[in-house]
């Protein structure tokens, strides 16, 4: 790990009623790091990722954004600290434009100024947002509304950026465009922690991975592990 | 038979019915904003719409029997619609926020009846003159009609209302946050939007138009009683669900359609039929909410709105 | 918890009612109508009960079957040389037919029972929003219907000439009649599937309970009661289509919410400690010497304090004073309090 952590999450609890579906779960993401977080459904994952966010009360366990805690604070609050959140299943706004889509990104920008250039800065991260930007974001295909949601993510220039299973549901080749613009993003700067499905994938590409199974964290993982499919279904399974 | 329909039409296009029925419909098309606009934002029906405008009523009332100047009394009423609106969302709206929407569609019926009940027991069953304003109710000849000042200022401050409106909705960023807000809060929070803003920005200009739909009945029925705007309420309520509750363009339509026919009807029926003018509604109202559910005018495919 | 160890729950509001009635016999006549309108009351909050505490739906028509209720057996019971007084216009069935008390309160109840099933077979699939809106139109419809047609009764009139039968005994065993039904209701397969859908829709669905069913069968139950209701009341006041609207709608359901929406005991509690309270409030408007010193409210301060206290508990303790939980001696386990929750379809 590089430089000191962005995100702290330390002994997280999250219930649903009385099931727990996050129990004591730990770790870090370093500035600048891409780090990868995977298992098997129901494994708390997107939990995680919400309870960060602010979307979800949060039973016990402390979150910290840069040394700050951010438990308890409300989603928009923590949208504006600078974390952004690509929720699973991309939650388009089919009614409106694509435009007005990524103008809504923006409602996390803390200045008025050189917002015209963050979204020019992101379009062309991805040129299909720009092709349809007066179209209505329900008329685009899934890989372009994904692409749309990672980029309205990054219209107000996060310092993390969570990911909740980007890929699901592409076809193979958009799959490979969102990695080739993850990669992009870290290379802008941005820390990105990453929720997946598609366990190989993810740790080759991640700087380290986490594996969760039943809210808890199972294994850590390094790109080199990415053959060791024995050791993974085993902690899938377990 | 065909006399009574030929009548009826001839009743119809006549246009001074026309002109009344669209004045109507252009009061009931801004409360119908103002309802679908707290919908929208907060999934709340506001049965205390009414009673704001009540409210504002009654202000102006009181202005007029203290003989303020009449711009003085229009500013007494905003204010009082407006502190009204956001005590309501302080003390009753927000506490409820966290209940499901059959504990808050009683609340706000409860309050609404709270409210009436406080302005019979303050200015009785009588209720209070306000009689300041009269003078915007004197027809003025156009042609060969008689129309009524007030019915030209409804239809003109209404149509600036709606073009303003429009121009909030979709140009400013405070706009585009209600309009997300009102399809889906959870993401938009997730994306920065801020909640507090959005609903007060939502209950504010709810309130401002119910004080200015106050205004203009006022001048039209310068009586205000404690069951002052509660009949309208009750039908702008039932055109909103007719027109569709989810959108606020079909909610607008469904208020101005309903209060477009209601003018028709009520002055093109002999008086014994609309008698059961309400019932007609009434019974579309049931009719809509069964078979489109989410209203007549809301586009098809949308997701059904059955909560 | 089987059937025998439910008994408190019935038994609890039972005693409640007869205790009232009881009390009711020992002050002088001026004051019993307070107990006996408490009693009736109780048949109106009750009836609203069985619906909207099993179900979870809320429904604002109620009112509207008290109103059938009440109009069919005012307009039966009015003897037929009284009736061209106030009804001149009266359909002929109506106008030639005269019946006894009980019988007038069982076609009540039938016709209740009936215009519920009716309006019910095609509002059940609505809930939330959408079933308090239709429900508050069938409210409208049924009085306009009422006030503007004379063939069915007296309408923009007030009823005259209807024996006045509910006294204490009558009000007393009504209100007992209307909690043992639902407390019949309730403990029945009927009402635990209804309870089930209410708490969980999706898992009642998989076990195959038909919610329209479920709710169809309260409606309808909760119509003859409401009905049932409507009887004794117009057997008690002169009444018209005015005080069977939104007055009456309002109290009831203030009666239920301050009392616990989702219990019986809550029912019958709210019943009678608003009535209880409104009772002193409408003394205290009439003039009322407490403790030497005389109180007199303005007209009117009733239904703002009863208001005031609906939106107290709700804002505060939404499951109302008793929690919404049903009687229990405390060494039992008692009932997990259910809000009162939202189907999402």
């Amino acid at each position: 790990m590089s430089g000191d952590p962005l995100l702290e999450v330390e002994g997280l609890v999250v219930r649903y009623g009385a099931v727990p579906a996050v129990r004591n779960l730990s770790f870090a993401v370093g500035e600048g790091e891409i780090v990868g977080l995977i298992g098997p459904n129901g494994a708390g994952k997107t939990t995680t990722l919400l309870a960060i966010m602010g979307g979800l009360p949060v039973a016990s366990g402390d979150l910290r954004l840069a040394g700050k805690s951010i438990r308890g604070r409300a989603p928009e609050e923590i949208a504006r600290q600078g974390v952004a959140l690509v929720p699973e299943g991309r939650r388009i706004y089919g009614d409106l434009t694509v435009e007005e889509n990524l103008r809504l990104g923006l409602a996390a920008r803390p200045g008025r100024s050189g917002a015209a250039d963050d979204l020019e800065a992101v379009v062309e991260l991805f040129p299909i947002v720009g092709e349809f930007r007066r179209r209505h974001a329900g008329a685009l295909s899934g890989g372009q509304q994904q692409q749309l949601a990672i980029a309205r993510g990054l219209a107000a220039r996060p310092r993390l950026l969570l990911l909740d299973e980007p890929s699901l549901g592409l076809a193979p080749k958009i799959v490979d465009v969102v990695f080739d613009a993850l990669a992009e993003i870290r290379r802008r700067g941005v820390t990105v922690l990453l929720v997946e499905q598609r366990a190989q994938r993810t740790i080759e590409f991640a700087d380290r991975t986490y594996l969760m199974a039943n809210g808890e964290l199972r294994l850590v993982l390094d790109p080199d592990d990415a053959g060791d499919t024995d050791r993974l279904v085993a902690a899938y399974l377990s | 038979m065909t006399t009574v329909v030929a009548s009826f039409v001839r009743d119809v296009v006549d246009p001074q019915v026309q002109i009344d029925a669209i004045g109507l419909g252009a009061v009931y098309a801004l409360m119908a904003v103002g309802i679908g606009l707290v919908f929208g934002v907060l999934r709340l029906v506001n049965f205390a719409y009414g009673q704001l405008i009540m409210a504002g009523a009654f202000a102006l009332a009181l202005a007029s029997e203290w003989d303020w100047p009449v711009w003085a009394g229009i500013v007494l009423c905003f204010a009082v619609v407006l502190a009204l609106s956001v005590a309501l969302e302080w003390l009753v709206f927000r506490p409820l926020r966290l209940q499901s929407p059959a504990v808050m569609l009683v609340a706000t019926f409860a309050v609404a009846f709270l409210l009436q009940s406080i302005a019979l027991l303050w200015f009785g069953p009588l209720g209070k003159p306000a009689a300041s304003l009269v003078t915007l109710n004197r027809p003025v000849t156009i042609g060969s009609l008689d129309v009524r000042k007030v019915t030209i200022v409804a239809i003109v401050v209404a149509a600036i209302c709606l073009v303003a409106l429009v121009l909030l909705l979709e140009r400013t960023s405070i706009g585009l946050h209600m309009r997300a807000a009102s399809m889906d809060f959870t993401t938009a929070r997730l994306l920065g939007v801020r909640a507090n803003r959005v609903i007060a920005s939502a209950v504010l200009i709810s309130g401002v138009l119910a004080a200015i739909v106050a205004v203009m009945l006022t001048i039209q029925f310068p009586l205000v009683t404690p069951g002052f705007a509660l009949q309208d309420t009750i039908i702008v309520l039932a055109g909103v669900v007719v027109g569709g509750m989810n959108r606020l363009f079909s909610a607008t339509l469904g208020g101005f359609a309903i209060g477009y026919v209601s003018g028709l009807l009520g002055g093109a029926l002999p008086t014994d039929q609309s008698q059961y003018l309400p019932s007609l509604l009434f019974g579309l109202v049931i009719l809509v909410l069964l078979v489109r559910p989410a209203g007549v005018f809301a586009r098809g495919g949308g997701p059904v709105e059955r909560v | 918890m089987n059937a025998l160890r439910a008994w408190p729950q019935l038994a609890a509001p039972t005693v409640l009612i007869v205790a009232a009635g009881l009390l009711g016999s020992l002050t002088d006549r001026a004051s019993q109508i307070y107990f006996i309108s408490a009693l009736v009351s109780v048949a109106f909050v009750v009836a609203l009960y069985v619906f909207v505490g099993n179900s979870g739906v809320v429904s604002f028509g109620h009112i509207s079957f008290v109103a059938v209720g009440a109009w069919a057996a005012g307009v039966l019971s009015v003897p037929a040389e009284e009736k061209p007084a106030t009804m001149p216009n009266l359909a002929g069935f109506l106008r030639d037919t005269t019946v006894g008390n009980v019988p007038s309160l069982a076609i009540a109840a039938a016709v209740g029972g009936v215009f519920a099933l009716v309006a019910g077979l095609a509002l059940m699939r609505l809930s939330g929003l959408a079933a308090g809106i239709a429900t508050f139109a069938v409210l409208e419809i049924t009085n306009n219907v009422l006030r503007y047609t004379d063939k069915l009764g007296p309408g923009l009139n007030v009823f005259s000439s209807v024996p006045e039968t509910t006294g204490l005994l009558q009000a007393t065993v009504g209100a007992v009649l209307v909690v043992t039904a639902a407390f019949v209701y309730q403990r029945s397969r009927f009402g635990r599937q209804l309870r089930a859908a209410r708490d969980d829709p999706a898992a009642a669905r998989a076990v195959g309970i038909s919610v329209y069913r479920q709710r169809l069968v309260a409606f309808a139950i909760s119509g003859v009661l409401a009905g049932f209701g409507g009887g004794l009341y117009v057997h008690l006041l002169p009444t018209g289509a005015d005080s069977l609207y939104l007055d009456l709608t309002f109290i009831t359901l203030a009666m239920l919410v301050i009392g616990g929406m989702t219990s019986l005991w809550g029912a019958v509690v709210g019943a009678l400690a608003v009535s209880g309270l409104d009772s002193l409030l409408a003394e205290a408007e009439n003039g009322l010497d407490l403790a030497g010193r005389t109180i007199d409210l303005p007209a009117g301060t009733r239904i703002v304090v009863v208001g005031f206290l609906m939106g107290l508990v709700l804002v505060v303790r939404p499951s109302g004073l008793t929690g919404g939980r049903e009687f229990s001696f405390g060494r039992l386990r008692p009932q997990r309090p259910a809000v009162v929750q939202e189907e999402s379809s």
